[in-house]
């Protein structure tokens, strides 16, 4: 059974939400980064996303986007997240299931094939490649490449998909499926989109995949309102703005928050 | 009636690839939104009324056609191919932004859009954006990087006054392809009421072939205009490339007249040495890559991170070409060069001096590639220079590279 797969059948039988956490590489800086994965793991994340940072990462809003652009000041590269997932991975044995996220230019750039490769090898489990689509794959075979690695590309919906499109995007789709619960980018946001309820219920329709829903969930209240529709959910920008005013220790305490809210 | 619509055999397949470039590598939660225009502007283009309703916008509200002017003094200073000046210049809002900002217009009116979003570089995309939002009666929103917001200050003001509002872009370079970004962002937002206006042949599909299809209008003009003053078709053209909109609306009619040669000129700014200094994709520093939802050359560090540019004219200034002329360039149909930041200030000067016209820093571009490819040729070859906009609109930037004493003192003044 692959990692992913694995950790939602324990998260069903505790009869809970999944939570995917969410990290930038090298932002404050390399070191944090890694205690911060610790710190999240320690905490009850079952997935983490670290997300290598891109010049111009269109779908995030202004926290992830500044750390993007703040890690890349800080000299930060794609090898040091291949350096870092390694270590997490061989050195500290997470527990917890690592994810890459980033845009498609950084793992066309770096070669799709050596990029699954040695993310594989580097303990990773996952890619969330927000801008590349289904069509792409004839051209780029980045899910054959990624697969021959062990490796899942998660796919996504939007509150917008189509039934013929959500179709489509639900065949063959493994690990979970990344429901975006707003329109708009990454951020913290004070509700959520009345429009998720039926976008989820149609989303679980076509998908036989666990639904993970991201974008602008940031606290207890939100995650208890996603109860008996999604089987996720996603915190980015929250934990980011977590450890920019509290650093671990904040980000441990807006852990607590969400993980009692998951039961 | 003109035919605007027309294929050629470098169109892009039904998934958007011209060759292996193009397509539309955006977030899942794009894709209903260019599903919808895609539909719609398929549907627009084989409407009759719909290309009636644009043609009568082109000559009725722009002033098309604009005229193919013999540069007969440049030619006989050059003293080599006849230089043709497509003088596009002479468009409603002073350069070719216009023509597919009424085909897009025209098309968000249909789809029942209610507002624009766009973003602009040198401010000329922006102006023409928020002119047919004020014609049409759309709310506007133009993104401009806010180091642009300083270079073209005039553009900003009159884009205001008609009633758009100019949004500054902070972030990353503060520069065009941010801007992109940050109006790329807002559409993501707002899907359903608002049409992003791109301005540019790029971005992901169907905008680099709908922008070129809006834009064929000065190709087609050029041949119909060029036939009947000499009886053939020109041995060459040349246009300006920063994201290629220009350049493909001049190229795209005579793709397959395998005899007319083709020139790009891309910004060389300090010159093409160094990374940073210039704004060329195409001169061997240029990396494969996706950005901003397309497929394409792009200047980019080792890593794929978008690399800064430079170029005296904000137009240009852009780390990015269109999909189609990245096939273009691959396929050797079209040659793109380099031109330099004070080659361009010498081709402008020169054409303001010999024939009485000032163009844009872009499109000066153009004419610096002519004056270098002229003197080459014999006199009985014949270029078309694509005049792709006019040069008043860069009057502080001209006046401070040429160092001229009265101008700063007028500033000083106004200041005051």
């Amino acid at each position: 059974m692959h990692p992913l797969e694995k950790q939602f059948e324990k998260i069903k039988k505790e009869n809970r939400l999944g939570l995917m956490t969410h990290v930038v590489v090298g932002y404050p800086n390399l070191e944090t980064t890694r205690e911060l994965v610790k710190t999240m793991s320690e905490s009850g994340a079952d997935y983490i996303e670290l997300q290598i940072p891109f010049s111009d990462p269109v779908g995030d809003g202004p926290t992830i986007r500044e750390a993007n652009t703040a890690a890349l000041e800080n000299g930060v590269c794609v090898h040091d997240a291949f350096i870092l997932a390694d270590r997490l991975t061989h050195e500290d044995a997470i527990a917890t299931s690592l994810l890459f996220m980033t845009y498609f230019n950084i793992v066309l750039t770096y070669g799709i094939e050596k990029f699954c490769h040695d993310a594989g090898k580097a303990g990773i489990v996952g890619l969330i490649i927000p801008d590349y689509p289904l069509e792409a794959e004839s051209h780029e075979h980045l899910e054959s490449e990624a697969e021959k690695n062990n490796l899942v590309l998660i796919r996504f919906a939007s509150l917008d998909s189509t039934e013929e499109r959500l179709k489509k995007l639900g065949e063959k789709a493994e690990g979970f499926v990344y429901c975006f619960s707003t329109r708009g980018t990454t951020g913290v946001r004070s509700d959520i989109d009345g429009g998720i309820q039926p976008a989820l219920a149609l989303v679980k329709k076509y998908f036989q995949v666990p639904a993970a829903v991201g974008f602008g969930i940031s606290n207890a209240e939100q995650i208890r309102t996603l109860k008996g529709s999604a089987d996720m959910v996603v915190v980015g920008s929250a934990l980011v703005k977590a450890c920019e005013s509290g650093g671990k220790e904040g980000v441990r305490k807006k852990m607590e928050e969400l993980v009692i809210a998951l039961k | 009636m003109k035919k605007l619509f027309f294929k050629t055999s470098y169109d892009a397949d039904p998934f958007g690839y011209f060759g292996e470039f193009g397509s539309r590598y955006v977030p899942e939660s794009l894709i209903p939104a260019l599903d919808e225009l895609t539909k719609a502007y398929e549907a627009a283009k084989s409407d009759p009324i719909f290309e009636q309703e644009l043609l009568d916008l082109y000559q009725h509200y722009s002033g098309r056609p604009t005229p193919l002017y013999f540069a007969k003094n440049l030619t006989e200073k050059l003293g080599g191919a006849k230089i043709y000046l497509k003088n596009e210049g002479l468009n409603h809002t002073g350069a070719h932004k216009i023509n597919h900002c009424l085909g897009q217009g025209l098309l968000a009116k249909r789809m029942g859009k209610k507002r624009l979003i766009a973003e602009t570089g040198a401010g000329q995309h922006g102006l023409a954006t928020a002119t047919v939002a004020a014609k049409f009666g759309f709310e506007c929103t133009v993104y401009m990087g806010a180091v642009d917001v300083v270079r073209q200050r005039p553009n900003v003001f009159w884009i205001e006054q008609l009633g758009a509002k100019v949004v500054p872009v902070e972030f990353g370079t503060k520069r065009l392809k941010d801007a992109v970004m940050a109006a790329l962002q807002d559409w993501i937002a707002h899907p359903n009421d608002a049409y992003y206006l791109l301005g540019s042949a790029l971005g992901p599909h169907p905008y680099p072939s709908m922008v070129r299809d809006f834009q064929s209008i000065v190709g087609l003009e050029v041949k119909e205009q060029l036939l009947a003053a000499e009886g053939k078709l020109p041995d060459y053209l040349i246009a300006c490339v920063g994201g290629g909109s220009n350049a493909i609306g001049i190229f795209n009619a005579f793709l397959d007249d395998i005899n007319v040669k083709m020139i790009g000129a891309e910004a060389g700014g300090k010159g093409t040495g160094k990374i940073g200094d210039h704004a060329a994709r195409l001169q061997g520093q240029g990396r494969l890559g996706v950005v901003e939802g397309y497929k394409s050359f792009f200047l980019t560090n080792s890593d794929g991170q978008l690399e800064p540019t430079h170029s005296v004219s904000a137009g240009l200034d852009y780390s990015g070409i269109g999909p189609e002329h990245a096939r273009l360039f691959k396929d050797g149909r079209v040659n793109y060069h380099a031109v330099t930041d004070s080659e361009v200030l010498t081709a402008f000067k020169l054409l303001a001096k010999t024939e009485g016209i000032f163009p844009a820093l872009e499109s000066s571009h153009a004419v610096a590639e002519a004056t270098k490819l002229a003197p080459t040729l014999s006199k009985d070859k014949i270029i078309v220079v694509n005049i792709s906009g006019r040069g008043d609109k860069d009057i502080f930037i001209v006046a401070d590279a040429l160092g001229d004493t009265n101008w700063k003192e007028f500033l000083k003044t106004k200041a005051n």
